[in-house]
Parts: structure tokens; C-alpha cells; sequence
């Protein structure tokens, strides 16, 4: 069994995993922290970017002024930004049989390993992961091809050339293989691979491996796969909560007794506990209205707004801010307020019974029906004629390179009024507004992830009891910035397999067993026999017929009766004659008897030694030896083949056959 | 004692006496002994105002088929009686102690196995045992033995009130020090016949406990424990004599016990040798001291640091033991701070086995709270005592709150492996949190504390940042920053970033999701308002630019919050308020949004801070006003006036009780402040209650201030205080009518002048002329009424209807239909019978229902509905469900 690690992100994982002739890939994440090496997208003209400086190097030996620009002391590449994506090397991704998706987030980069690898499989997701996978792969394309760059900059990727650049371009590692974002084509070709699947059900897998989403309780939808045979098994912990927000609960019971447990998707704010973060959100979001200020979240178009507008909706009265507009500008916004109320199944219990009351699960839709929060495709068309200031908006991306975000930043950014707040903790908040500086807008950090924290997943672990934990090399060591921190990272006994890009992992168990099934004829004519209590053996002679990976006993079928012709006979193979198999013997000798019995036969001089294993029984008259051990007895005897088959009779005597 | 009672008394005895009669319940009985046991106490003799009980005693003592409950009522009284010498005397004459307090009398009845018999037996002695014949009989009847038996009693009430006695005996019949037995009157002769029986009883107890000790410790903790309390409560009231014997006695028990380590029994030897060290001479005892230092050289540190904080609370004077309880208390921080507040000398055998200690999670909380709830007091030792200077201590308190926030790792050292997985253990705790900031804030007042005020500012502000702070946690830094802050009268000692950091950090509290944070941080405002008393010179100060946030709190959906929002805006402006500043705009918005508050909120909590609000607005002025200026030249005089107006009327109507009683406490102040204006007395701060020289003033005064003393009137009459204060009155909360008749009575005997004489009545005739509204509805008409009652008493209905000046006005028919009456204020304040009313209001509402005349009454009139022939059982409780 083997595990190829083809992304090294803690939380946007794409694992391969080969198990019982099955290549399985476990999430398809895309890493798009790349992104922030570029320049943003704006969707209305800006002078102040336009007007950047372009970069040459400090000898003037290298000019790259049309492809990178300077800008508050960094370079950025000036090009439509490219992502992140898995590792294509390390495997032959046709080969891969199927791909599990775990949630919505870890989905983004599915049309780059389905289209134009040669991907013949089936992808299985959750129908809310699904959906709400789309509107995020069709706001993400949106956002690209709103505002398109002819210009697709490479030079700077020449590895002479980049060793020179400044700041973080010159460490950012495997620039060739990063990619420009897809097409809506090329994602309705992607997901149109995919199939469906509930909680809990269970999916063969050619009849080797058996395949089973479980509750995960981070998103709508999504899950930990449960993969299994009839003798091992593997859980896939993908992004897991603990916390009650609005999805199913996780179910942790399910994932009891693995052999293989592979860890992903924990928290990437170990330090930021989910509560406090949402108070700070709406102690900053309160302080700058009422001092007349915007603010500012960029986030994505659902999961975690979802709860946002949720505490919104309780802190509006109690903060007097019933009359400050909010809006949600996205692509996707209306599919994504609407999705989020319908797939009732998927939601927390306290949520689906609202579905029987004539209100929706979710309280957005009171907000949106009192007018408090606003939904706009985008900023063009009727948002203009409604916008009202001092207000809230919500808009994506999160990485402030591109969507309607990047308006906000330009038109508020000068003032100290306003506050920008991070909710989402995929980017890092000073590489994000980088390209803004120098910046008079107020900057808060709230990093709101729900994810399992060390603490949570270190007692699930005890639960759980799994043999052998694979986890990304991250959460072997305490975090970089923290190194005393020894409570943020993984211990256990034994210790965890650390996986990185590129990494290829033998997971440490053994298959031992594989399950064979026997004909009800066939298990008819056994004659079991009793060798220990309540332990019965019996010897078969079959055949063994294998197909889609299941094993079966037949019986040896008998060879058809000659047909009593006189018909020249014809050339045909005939079936090997089988003789009788021996029975087989089983039982230990023991000594004190065998003296005995060899006794009575008239062989009294017996040297007897004991070795290691057993007994070297020396008849001195004969000059024989017999040596009697734990699996095996041997009658050394020369030249007096009477003598030996009279001891090999009483040898037996005291074994059973079967 | 009340007659009534007496006479129902013989009926109750025959009642508890016969055995086929219940009780109403089964605290009657304590009921009954308490009121016996108060009696006794309060001088007079039981026997003689209450003869019957003789009886009722020697039938009860002899009749074993009574009710246990009984008997051991009887045993307890008949110690009560025979406490005094004459009821002694009587007793035994009718050989009552004899019968009754021999246990072989409740053994041969078999009822010696039930605790009740035994405890009353037991607490019936302690009653009994208070004079020296007492003490001969308890000798005499060799009950000695039997009471050191009890001690090991199955029923733990028994055994402890068994060890009571013990100890009671041995203290109470000390024999005086030489110097005091000159004055009591007590013969030598007298006291050597005690002196004998003593003797003895010290020795045979004194082996006992020894015995005991030495064969228990080990093995039966309960017991042990029982026996040490005793010990401790022995030697800490024991004179010389008693304590020298005890100490003998049990010196190598103690230290075997000592020796054996036992966790469970490691605070009780404390106390015993705390106990015996305290009070012993001025040099302390070699054997204690040995004792003392084998304590402290346990190596279980739990232990080890509970004895240290146990001899520290004690506060003794003995260096060599302090400065090792010292290190050891402040051991567990060193290790986890990694600061070196011991320096490396000794201490390293315990040091490793804290160190192993603190690894496990529950040990290291409770290790590290006993340390920081001691840290404050340790530092205020003299300086020869601790290891380092106080201020080091501070720092690692600090460093410890850095550390439990989970922002900084302890400082590298030799033990810093073991410092992360300590570190483990505190990172997020809220308890060392709170522990530690309690623990700050009493370290305000250390010396040398004013040097580390900035570094504490940014730990506490590195608190009040944190999103993952607990709202206890926030409150309490609040409090610390609050204690550090009242160091100084202004932040100028403070870095601007700090001064920055504090105000970004209220600002955003205040608009926190969680009401208990909102409500502290407002309360926090007030406080630093209060605390900062110097102006700002920064014109961005905090009490500056956190009013806003307090007005805002105003609209606070949570009540507590606007409730604390009112009070940190009192204040705010108590300052400005006092110096008689000039009204702003800002301020006059307030007092209408606060009006809106008092008569518009749904919450008790807000309008109570309301009135509180006018209250103190309106002490601050009068106590700035000398004496010669009245309030009226004070520069927001009118705005005040007028409110004041209006928060009596909204709060003397309002639903909640409590608004009620601070709007007469308002009344109060006014009432003070008219008087005070007009005749320049003293003022007092309590209530009008029984002050007796105001008035004594007031009447002396000579004619021509009557009409001044009508104009007050008139005035208080205008502003409401009347209405007030009569509306409270008549109010169904008691103590809303107590004060109001209290203040009513004072003012009735501030403007009543001796009416027999005729210079005081012809001046008086202004006075009386001033008069008031009643509302021909509610409050009115309830004093109407009262008026009406109180006339029919002592005169014809007409002098009623003389009161009331003047009926309805013509047209103005009130909505409510009632007519509105005018009322002459001195007369009505003479005709409502304010004394009886006082009488009545001041006794608690339960007080006819606690009273013993309702005890005795319930006790016959339960036995006589059980006993009435035509109840069958079970009836009474059918008729009390219907």
C-alpha cells in the first residue's frame, strides 16, 4: 500500500492512494496562495496601477519592465495570476481509478487532473459539495475572464532569471507548473464526472475496496471517507469540526479501528479559537460604523459567510446597527444564499427541523427580506444606484488580487475610517495587501477556522485508537513563528508518518489476509475433524476462481463421462489424473509414551536429548536417530527400511489425520 | 416573659409529655430550646418564670416510652436549667441529674443506640457543665470515660459534639491566672475542689488524645483529623498550664504523625502546631520549631506548599520558618517562569519533585494558584524575609500571565524542558488566568510596584486584546487596571502607545458580542473616571473620549449594561459636577435620553442607576454649595431642578420597589439640602432617624423664620417631595413605606412647634396654610382613607374632612375619575398616626408567625386536631389541600 503525497498544502491536500489494486486520489485542493505574486485585477481602471514602474534588475542587465512591476517596495508579476497545482509527475494520473472529495474547498483543482491527463475514472462527492463546488469554480472563472490579461508573463519564471528577482518571488518554488485558471468548459467537463453520493453509503470499488463518505461537520456536504476491505481499513480525515456550526455533526464513531488513519485539513489558526474571532469580527465591524466608517470582508461566496451573517443577525440590534446596509457582492451570491437553504439533509439538527416550520434554516433570508443585507452579482448594474455608505460589504476573492474586492480596496482604502476584516485564514493578511500600500485603512485579522485544533484532534485520535497516523509534515512540529508552542502539534505513540510534496509514503501494514468465499456444495462435502476444542479443521480440494476481485471455491468439476462412442477418440487433454491427496497429520508425539510404545516393540536402549525444539531421540542398538520437533519429525535411519516404516507406523499412531 | 406564654406553657409540657400526641413539625422542638436558651441567657431563671418545666422534666426523664425526639429535647433542658447553680440545686434534689444524665438509666430503656438519646445526653452535659458543682458531678458519676468512648462514635454528630465537650470541659474550667482570680470573688477553697476534679479530667483526656494519636494516626484519618481539630482548638484558647500538659503529652505523637507524611492530615498538624506556636511565650518552643521544620521538609510538594501557605496566613514572627515557607511558595513560579526568584541556593530536591509535579495538569493549577493567591502577601514581608526584591516577583506573575495567554514561552534556564510541558499545562487556563490577576491587582500595593506599572499596562492590555479571553477573565483585568491605575491621579507615567492601546482596546469592548464584557469595560470607564482625578493633559485622555461610548451604551440592548453605562456616566461627571462647570450640550442630551430611561424602560436595573444618577448629581452639587450659597447659584441649577422634579414623580410611581426606595433617598437629600439652606445645621449622611438635637434646634427658634420655613415647605411641595414621600407610605413594599414614614415623621417634627403654646401657633399660621395635592385615585385615596380612619379614632368624622382643604376644581376632573383633593401638609403629617405606622413597618413581616406565643399555639393546636376524637388520620392533610 502505498500513499503519493501530490500536494504538500496542510489543507488542501491530493494524496494518491494505492490499496488492494485500486489507485484511489483522495482530494484534488488548489493551492492558490500563488496567486498573491501578481498583481491585482481591477475591474475598473486604476491610474495608480497602471502607472507602476516596471522592474529591471540593478546592473540593468535584465529587464523584465512588461512582465513584473514594482510597487510599495515589492514585485509583483504583472499577468493573468496563475495557480498552484498538484504534482502531475509523481504518477500517471490515468491511471487513477477514482477521486474522493471531502468538502467544496478541496475540489478547486479537479479540471486540471481530469481534463487532458487521460483521466478515465469517477469522481464521488456529496451533492452540497458538489453544487456549491461549481459556484465556486464559476466565480473563480468569472472573477478571471471579467478582467482578461492578454499578456501571459514566463520570462520571469527562467530559473537564471529568478534567482535574481527580489522578495518572495525569488523563493516561490515550482513556478513552471503553475497554471493559468480554467475555462467554464473545462469545469462542466470536470464535474460532469462526478457522481453522488449520501452519507454513509457504500461504494464498491471493483470489488476490491469498498468506499464510504462520513459526516465531517466543516461544510455543507462535507465528509471523511471511510476505505475499506474486508480485513483493512483506511480513514481519510479531511477537514473536520467539532464545533456546532451549520452542518451535520461530525461522525467520529465511524472512523474507529482503522489501520490507517491520514490526517488532513486541521485548523490553520491553532491560536485563533473560532469564538473569539467571530466577537473580534463584530466588535471591529461595530466600532467602524458607528465612527461613520466601511467595512470591508473579503470571503468567500459560501461556507463561513454563511455564519457570519448568522452571529450579524443576532449583534445588528444589540450593536443599534439596524439601519447600516449589507451587502454581498459576488457572481454567485443569490445561488449561494439560496443553495445553503435547501439542502436541509445536510444541515445541523437544529437547522433541519426549521425546514418543517414556516421559516428557512438559515436567517439570511429574513435579513434579505427586511433589506438588511443586499445581494449584487457584482459592483456594475443596480448595486450603484443602491449604494449607501456607512455600510458592510462582503465580497470575494479573499486574496485581494481579483473580484469585486479589488474596487473596494481602491475606493476605501485611503481612508482611516474604513476597516478591512480577514475572516478567511487562507491567505496571509499582509502579503494579501501588499500591492495596496501604503494603505490608511484600518486592517483587522479575524481568521475564523473551524477546523480541528490540536487539542480537538489529539483527543479524537485517543478515541478513535487508529494504528498508524500519516499527517502533513506541518503538524509534526510545533508552528515556525511559535516554536514554543509544544501544545500545536501531534504526538502520539507511535509517532505520526510526516508526508511533504512529492512524497512517497509505504504505508506499514501488511495485507495478511483476503476473504474467500466457499460453495454451499463444496462446504456440504467437508469432513471437519476436531484437533482443540471447539476447533474443527477439514481439508478442501477446489478450485479457485478469481474475478473482480473476489475469490471463490468451486469444486473440482469431474471430468464428463466418456461418451460411450466408438467415434476414433478424440485428441483432447486429459484431465491429469489426481491422486488421492494424502490425509494430512497433525498432533504432537509425546515422549513419554512414544518411550513406551517404542519400548514394547523391543527398542529399549533410548538416548533421549533435548533440543531447542524438542527431543533427539538416539536408539543406541539401531543406530537411528529421531528427532521430534515442533513442526517436524525426522527418522534418520540408514540402509534398514523396515526398521524406519515400523518407526514412521509408530510415529503415527499418535498423530490424527484429517 | 409574655404572660400568654406562660400560661400556655403547662399545656405544651403536658402535650410533649404524653407519648401518644404529635408535633407540628420537627423543628419545633429546636425552636422551643432556642427560646429557652434565649431566655436563660437573657438573666432570668427558667425555673422560677417557668415552674412547670420542673415537672415536665422529671416525668419526661422517667417515661422511656416516649419519643427519642423528646427525651433528647428534656436531656438538652434540664442541662439548660441545672446551668445555673440553683437550677442545679432543685434538679438534684429531685434526683433529676442523677436520673436523667446517667447513661445506664438509657441503656436499661434501650434507647442508649439511638444517636438522638446520645446527643442530647452529650449536649445537655455542655449546658449543665458551666460551674464547678457541675463539673464534680460529671467526675463523680465517672462519666469521664464514657464521653472519651464517644469520641469514637459511628454517628459522626455524636462524635463531634462528643469532642466539644471535651474541649469544653478543658477550657471552661481552666483555672484562672493568678493575677485575674483576685477580682472574681471565687474562694480558694472554692477553686482548689475544682482544681482536684480538673486535674484529673486534663490527665485521663490528655492520655487519651495521646493514645489515641499514636494508635490511629496511621491508619484512621477521620478519626485523626478529629482529634487534631480538637487539639488545635484546645491549644489556641488554652492558658499556660492546660497547654504545657497537652503539649507534653502529645509532643511525640505529633511527631511520629509528622514523620508518617500523610497528605490528608498534613493541614490539621498544621493547624495543631500553628496553633500551639502562636500562642505560646515569645520564644518559641524547640520542640515546636523541630516539628515545624519537619513539616517543611516533606518532599511531596502539595503538601509541602499547603503548610507553607497555612504558616504564612498566620503571620508569626519567627524569620527562619518564614524564609523557608517563602521559597517554597514561590518555588512553583520560579520553575514555570524560568525567572530566578530564589537564586539556585538549596531548595533542589523539592525543586525537582515541583518540577515533576507541575508536568500533571491538575496539580500544577492548584500548585500555581496557592502560590499566586500568597504572592501579595509575601510581599509585603520585610524585605530580610524574601529571596528577591518584590518587584522580581511581580515581573514572574506577569511572565506567568504571558505564558498562560499562550504570547511568550518562559525565559530559556537550565529547565527549560521541563518549563514547555509545564507550560503546556497553563497555556489557556482560565484559572491561572483569574488567579494570577487577583493576584496582580493585590500586587498593586507593593513596594516598588509604581516601576512596573508599564510593564503590567501591557500584560493587562495584552488581556483585554485577547479575542480568546474569558469574560471573567476581561472583568477581572479590568479590576487589576483599575488597582494599578489608582497608583496614580493620571496616565501621564503610561508610554502613549500604552494610553493608545488602552483606549483602542475600550473602544472596542465596548461593542463586544457578549453583554458581561460590554457591561464591565462601561463599568471599567466609570471607575478610571473615578480613579484619574487629575485632568488629562492630553486632550484625547480616556475619561474624554470615552464618554461617546458611554452614550452610546445608553441603547444597550442588555439592561445590566445600560444600568452600568448610567453609572459610570455619574462618574464621569462627579468631577465637573463638583467644580460647578457650565453645562455642555452634550450633557443636557444626556439628561433628557436618561428622563426617557426612567420613564420608558422595561428593566428595574437601568431605571435604579436613573435615579441613582440624580442622586449623585445632586450630593456633588450640594456638598460643593457652602453652606451661605444655596444650589439655586449653581450653574446647571434649573436643568437639575427640573429633573429632580420629574425622576420623583416617574420613581415614586414606578413598579419596581427598589426605584422606589431611591427616590426617597433622593426625597432625603432634598429634604436635607431645603433645612440645611434655611438654617445652616449640620449635616448628618444617615437618615432622619432619632437625631434629636436638629430638632431641638429647630424649636428654639424665634418667630420671623416662619414664613421662611412655609416657603420650604412650599417648595418641597412643588418639586414632589410630599407627593413622594406620602405616595410611599401607603406603597405595598415595606420597606418602601418604612422610609418613607421615617422621613415623614422627621419633617413632621422639623416643622411641628409645640402647639400648647400660643407665640409658636400664631407664628405657625403660615405654615400650616401650605398645602398639597392628593390624586382623588391610588396613593391619594389610600391616604384619604387613612386620614378618615385615624379621625374617626380621636375625634368626629368632620375634623376629617377639615383636612382636606378643598374638593374637586371645577372642571378638571381628573381622567381616572377620582376627585383631586388639597390637604394641608403639617396637618396631614399630624393625623396619619406616623408612629404607630413606624411601630408596625419595623418589625419583620414574618415576626407574628416566629414569634414563641406561635410556637406554643401550634404545638397545642397540632396535638389537639390529632387527638380530637372525630379526625381520622390522614384528615388534616385532606383539609389543608382543600
Amino acid at each position: 500500500m502505498k500513499l503519493y503525497c501530490l500536494s504538500g498544502h496542510p489543507t488542501l491536500p491530493c494524496n494518491v492512494l494505492k490499496f488492494k489494486s485500486t489507485t484511489i486520489m483522495l482530494d484534488c485542493g488548489l493551492d492558490t496562495t500563488s496567486v498573491l505574486n501578481f498583481l491585482p485585477l481591477p475591474l475598473v481602471h486604476s491610474a495608480r496601477l497602471s502607472k507602476l514602474p516596471g522592474w529591471i534588475s540593478k546592473d540593468g542587465t535584465v529587464n523584465l519592465e512588461k512582465e513584473l512591476k514594482e510597487c510599495a517596495g515589492r514585485v509583483f508579476v504583472d499577468s493573468q495570476p496563475e495557480f498552484c497545482v498538484p504534482e502531475r509527475e509523481l504518477l500517471d494520473l490515468s491511471t487513477i481509478d477514482v477521486i474522493l472529495i471531502s468538502n467544496y474547498h478541496c475540489m478547486m483543482a479537479l479540471p486540471y487532473i481530469t481534463e487532458h491527463t487521460g483521466f478515465t475514472g469517477t469522481v464521488y462527492a456529496t451533492e452540497p459539495t458538489l453544487q456549491i463546488g461549481r459556484l465556486l469554480m464559476e466565480e473563480l472563472v468569472n472573477f478571471m475572464e471579467r478582467v482578461p490579461k492578454a499578456q501571459s508573463a514566463t520570462c520571469w519564471k527562467n530559473k537564471e532569471i529568478q534567482r535574481i528577482l527580489p522578495g518572495p518571488l525569488k523563493d516561490a518554488v515550482d513556478v513552471w507548473i503553475w497554471k493559468r485558471c480554467y475555462s467554464m468548459q473545462e469545469v462542466n467537463s470536470a464535474l460532469s464526472k462526478v457522481q453522488l453520493v449520501g452519507y454513509s453509503q457504500k461504494v464498491e470499488l471493483f470489488g476490491a475496496v469498498q468506499v464510504s463518505p462520513l459526516s465531517s461537520g466543516y461544510s455543507l456536504g462535507s465528509s471523511n471517507w471511510i476505505i475499506q476491505s474486508h480485513h483493512e481499513k483506511v480513514s481519510y480525515v479531511s477537514g473536520s469540526s467539532l464545533l456546532t456550526t451549520h452542518p451535520q455533526p461530525m461522525d467520529q464513531s465511524s472512523l474507529k479501528n482503522s489501520d490507517v488513519l491520514i490526517l488532513t485539513g486541521l485548523t490553520q489558526m491553532p491560536t485563533a479559537n473560532p469564538d473569539g474571532m467571530l466577537g473580534e469580527f463584530c466588535s471591529n465591524l461595530a466600532m467602524t460604523i458607528r465612527a461613520g466608517g466601511n467595512v470591508l470582508v473579503p470571503c468567500y461566496s459560501s461556507g463561513v459567510i454563511y455564519d457570519l451573517l448568522e452571529c450579524l443577525y443576532q449583534f445588528i440590534d444589540s450593536a443599534n446597527l439596524g439601519t447600516t446596509p449589507f451587502y454581498f457582492i459576488s457572481p454567485v451570491a443569490n445561488s449561494s444564499l439560496e443553495f445553503s437553504q435547501i439542502f436541509a439533509e445536510w444541515l445541523c439538527h437544529n437547522k433541519q427541523s426549521k425546514v418543517y416550520l414556516p421559516e428557512p434554516p438559515f436567517p439570511h433570508a429574513e435579513l434579505i427580506q427586511t433589506n438588511k443585507l443586499k445581494h449584487y452579482p457584482s459592483i456594475h448594474g443596480d448595486f450603484s444606484s443602491e449604494f449607501r455608505q456607512p455600510c458592510v460589504v462582503f465580497t470575494g476573492h479573499p486574496s485581494l488580487r481579483f473580484g469585486d474586492v479589488v474596487h473596494f480596496m481602491e475606493l476605501w482604502g485611503k481612508s482611516s475610517l474604513n476597516t478591512i476584516i480577514f475572516t478567511e485564514p487562507d491567505f496571509s493578511y499582509l502579503d494579501a495587501l501588499a500591492p495596496y500600500q501604503p494603505l490608511a485603512m484600518k486592517c483587522v485579522y479575524c481568521p475564523i477556522d473551524t477546523r480541528l485544533n490540536f487539542h480537538q484532534v489529539s483527543k479524537l485520535l485517543k478515541e478513535v485508537q487508529p494504528l498508524h497516523v500519516v499527517c502533513p509534515e506541518h503538524y509534526t512540529q510545533p508552528p515556525a513563528t511559535q516554536s514554543h508552542r509544544s501544545d500545536l502539534m501531534l504526538e502520539l505513540q507511535p509517532p505520526p508518518m510526516p508526508y511533504r510534496r512529492c512524497s512517497v509514503l509505504n504505508l506499514p501494514f501488511r495485507r495478511r489476509y483476503e476473504r474467500v468465499y466457499i460453495l454451499p456444495e463444496l462446504a456440504n462435502s467437508l469432513v471437519p475433524s476436531e484437533i482443540k476444542p471447539g476447533i474443527s479443521v477439514a481439508t478442501v480440494s477446489a478450485v479457485l476462481h478469481s474475478k473482480d476481485n473476489k475469490h471463490t471455491l468451486q469444486s473440482i468439476p469431474k471430468p464428463p463421462p466418456v461418451p460411450p462412442s466408438k467415434k476414433r477418440k478424440r485428441v483432447m487433454e486429459e484431465p491429469p489424473v489426481t491422486p488421492a491427496p494424502k490425509p494430512l497429520l497433525s498432533g504432537a508425539v509425546p515422549l513419554e509414551a512414544f518411550l513406551t510404545t517404542l519400548q514394547k516393540h523391543g527398542i529399549t536402549e533410548v538416548k533421549v536429548e533435548e533440543t531447542a525444539d524438542g527431543h533427539i531421540l538416539h536408539l543406541q542398538a539401531e543406530d537411528t536417530l529421531i528427532q521430534l520437533e515442533e513442526d517436524g519429525t525426522h527418522i534418520v535411519c540408514d540402509n534398514n527400511e523396515p526398521l524406519r516404516t515400523t518407526l514412521r507406523d509408530l510415529v503415527l499412531r499418535f498423530l490424527q489425520k484429517l | 416573659m409574655d404572660g400568654e406564654c406562660v400560661s400556655l406553657l403547662p399545656g405544651v409540657c403536658k402535650v410533649l409529655a404524653d407519648s401518644g400526641r404529635s408535633l407540628p413539625d420537627d423543628t419545633s422542638l429546636e425552636k422551643l430550646l432556642d427560646w429557652f436558651t434565649g431566655l436563660s441567657k437573657t438573666g432570668g431563671s427558667l425555673l422560677e418564670s417557668c415552674p412547670c418545666l420542673l415537672e415536665f422534666i422529671s416525668t419526661v426523664g422517667s417515661n422511656t416510652a416516649l419519643d427519642p425526639g423528646v427525651l433528647s429535647f428534656a436531656l438538652r433542658l434540664a442541662g439548660l436549667i441545672a446551668a445555673r447553680e440553683a437550677g442545679f440545686t432543685v434538679l438534684q434534689e429531685r434526683s433529676v441529674v442523677d436520673l436523667v444524665f446517667n447513661p445506664q438509666h438509657w441503656q436499661d430503656a434501650g434507647l442508649w443506640s439511638d444517636p438522638c438519646i446520645r446527643i442530647g445526653w452529650i449536649q445537655g452535659l455542655q449546658n449543665m457543665l458551666q460551674h464547678p458543682k457541675a463539673l464534680s458531678f460529671f467526675v463523680q458519676s465517672d462519666l469521664t470515660q464514657l464521653l472519651l468512648q464517644l469520641q469514637a462514635d459511628t454517628s459522626l454528630f455524636v462524635a463531634s459534639a462528643a469532642s466539644q465537650l471535651l474541649g469544653h470541659i478543658l477550657l471552661r474550667f481552666q483555672p484562672p491566672p493568678s493575677s485575674r482570680r483576685e477580682g472574681t470573688g471565687e474562694t480558694a477553697e472554692d477553686h482548689q475542689g475544682t482544681s482536684v476534679e480538673y486535674a484529673a479530667v486534663v490527665v485521663v483526656i490528655s492520655e487519651y488524645i495521646q493514645k489515641s494519636l499514636s494508635t490511629e494516626g496511621s491508619t484512621q484519618h477521620r478519626r485523626s483529623v478529629q482529634l487534631l481539630r480538637l487539639l488545635a482548638l484546645l491549644l489556641a484558647q488554652a492558658g499556660p498550664p492546660l497547654r504545657d500538659t497537652l503539649l507534653q503529652a502529645v509532643g511525640d505523637a505529633l511527631k511520629e504523625l509528622v514523620a508518617a507524611g500523610c497528605s490528608q492530615l498534613t493541614l490539621p498538624l498544621m493547624d495543631v502546631i500553628l496553633a500551639a506556636h502562636s500562642c505560646g511565650a515569645d520564644k518559641p518552643d524547640r520542640h515546636l520549631s523541630c516539628l515545624l521544620s519537619s513539616m517543611f521538609s516533606v518532599n511531596k510538594p502539595a503538601d509541602l506548599i499547603q503548610a507553607a501557605a497555612a504558616f504564612l496566613r498566620r503571620g508569626l514572627h519567627d524569620s527562619d520558618h518564614s524564609v523557608w515557607a517563602v521559597r517554597i511558595l514561590l518555588l512553583p513560579l520560579d520553575i514555570v517562569t524560568g525567572r530566578s526568584l530564589l537564586g539556585s541556593k538549596d531548595l533542589d530536591e523539592h525543586r525537582l519533585s515541583t518540577a515533576e509535579e507541575l508536568k500533571i495538569k491538575n496539580s500544577c493549577i492548584s500548585l500555581l494558584c496557592l502560590c499566586l493567591t500568597n504572592t501579595p502577601h509575601i510581599t509585603l514581608l520585610p524585605a530580610d524575609l524574601l529571596p528577591c526584591p518584590p518587584g522580581l516577583i511581580v515581573t514572574a506573575v506577569l511572565a506567568l500571565l504571558s505564558i498562560s495567554s499562550g504570547q511568550n514561552s518562559a525565559s530559556s534556564s537550565p529547565t527549560a524542558t521541563s518549563c514547555t510541558e509545564v507550560s503546556r499545562n497553563v497555556i489557556g487556563s482560565s484559572k491561572v488566568q483569574k488567579c494570577a490577576l487577583e493576584a496582580l491587582a493585590a500586587l498593586s500595593c507593593c513596594p516598588g510596584g509604581k516601576e512596573k506599572m508599564n510593564e503590567v499596562f501591557t500584560v493587562l492590555l495584552q488581556y483585554l486584546d485577547s479575542p480568546d479571553s474569558d469574560p471573567t477573565v476581561l472583568h477581572k483585568s479590568y479590576l487589576a487596571l483599575i488597582k494599578w491605575m489608582s497608583l496614580c491621579t493620571n496616565l501621564s507615567f503610561l508610554t502613549e502607545q500604552l494610553r493608545q492601546d488602552l483606549l483602542s482596546v475600550v473602544r472596542k469592548r465596548v461593542c463586544d458580542v457578549r453583554w458581561e464584557v460590554r457591561d464591565s469595560t462601561v463599568e471599567f470607564v466609570g471607575k478610571a473616571a473615578g480613579v484619574l482625578t487629575s485632568p488629562e493633559e492630553a486632550p484625547e485622555g480616556l475619561p474624554v473620549s470615552t464618554a461617546p461610548l458611554l452614550k452610546e451604551a445608553l441603547q444597550d440592548t442588555e439592561s445590566y449594561v445600560r444600568a452600568s453605562a448610567i453609572g459610570a456616566l455619574a462618574q464621569t461627571q462627579w468631577h465637573s459636577w463638583q467644580q460647578g462647570a457650565a453645562l455642555t450640550q452634550q450633557q443636557t442630551e444626556t439628561v433628557s435620553r436618561l428622563l426617557e430611561i426612567l420613564s420608558q424602560d422595561t428593566e428595574g436595573f437601568a431605571r435604579r442607576a436613573v435615579v441613582q444618577y440624580f442622586i449623585s448629581w445632586f450630593s456633588a452639587v450640594s456638598s460643593h454649595a457652602s453652606p451661605s450659597s444655596s444650589i439655586s447659584s449653581y450653574p446647571s441649577a434649573s436643568l437639575l431642578m427640573n429633573s429632580v422634579r420629574s425622576v420623583l414623580s416617574f420613581g415614586s410611581a414606578d413598579l419596581d420597589w427598589e426605584v422606589k426606595v431611591h427616590t426617597l433617598e433622593l426625597a432625603r437629600l432634598l429634604l436635607d439640602e431645603a433645612f440645611l439652606a434655611e438654617w445652616g445645621y449640620r449635616k448628618s449622611p444617615d437618615s432622619y432617624a432619632g437625631d434629636s438635637e436638629r430638632t431641638c434646634r429647630l424649636h428654639t427658634h424665634s418667630r420671623g423664620v416662619e414664613s421662611d420655613l412655609a416657603g420650604v415647605l412650599t417648595s418641597l411641595v412643588e418639586l414632589g417631595v410630599i407627593s413622594a414621600l406620602l405616595s410611599g407610605l401607603v406603597d405595598c413594599d415595606r420597606p418602601v413605606a418604612l422610609k418613607a414614614c421615617r422621613l415623614l415623621i422627621r419633617l413632621r417634627d422639623t416643622v411641628s412647634w409645640d402647639s400648647e403654646s400660643q407665640d409658636a401657633s400664631a407664628a405657625m399660621a403660615t405654615v400650616t396654610r401650605v398645602s398639597c395635592e392628593l390624586p382623588g385615585w391610588g396613593w391619594g385615596q389610600e391616604i384619604k382613607k387613612v386620614l378618615e380612619s385615624k379621625s374617626s379614632d380621636w375625634a368626629s368624622k368632620d375634623c376629617a374632612t377639615a383636612l382636606i382643604l378643598s374638593g374637586a376644581d371645577d372642571g378638571d376632573s381628573d381622567q381616572d375619575g377620582g376627585d383631586r383633593m388639597h390637604a394641608g401638609v403639617c396637618e396631614v403629617l399630624r393625623s396619619l398616626g406616623l408612629d404607630e405606622r413606624l411601630d408596625i413597618l419595623s418589625q419583620s413581616s414574618d415576626h407574628v408567625h416566629n414569634s414563641p406565643l406561635s410556637l406554643l399555639q401550634d404545638i397545642l393546636d397540632a396535638s389537639a386536631a390529632h387527638t380530637h376524637p372525630n379526625t381520622q388520620p390522614g384528615q388534616e392533610v385532606i383539609v389543608d389541600c382543600y
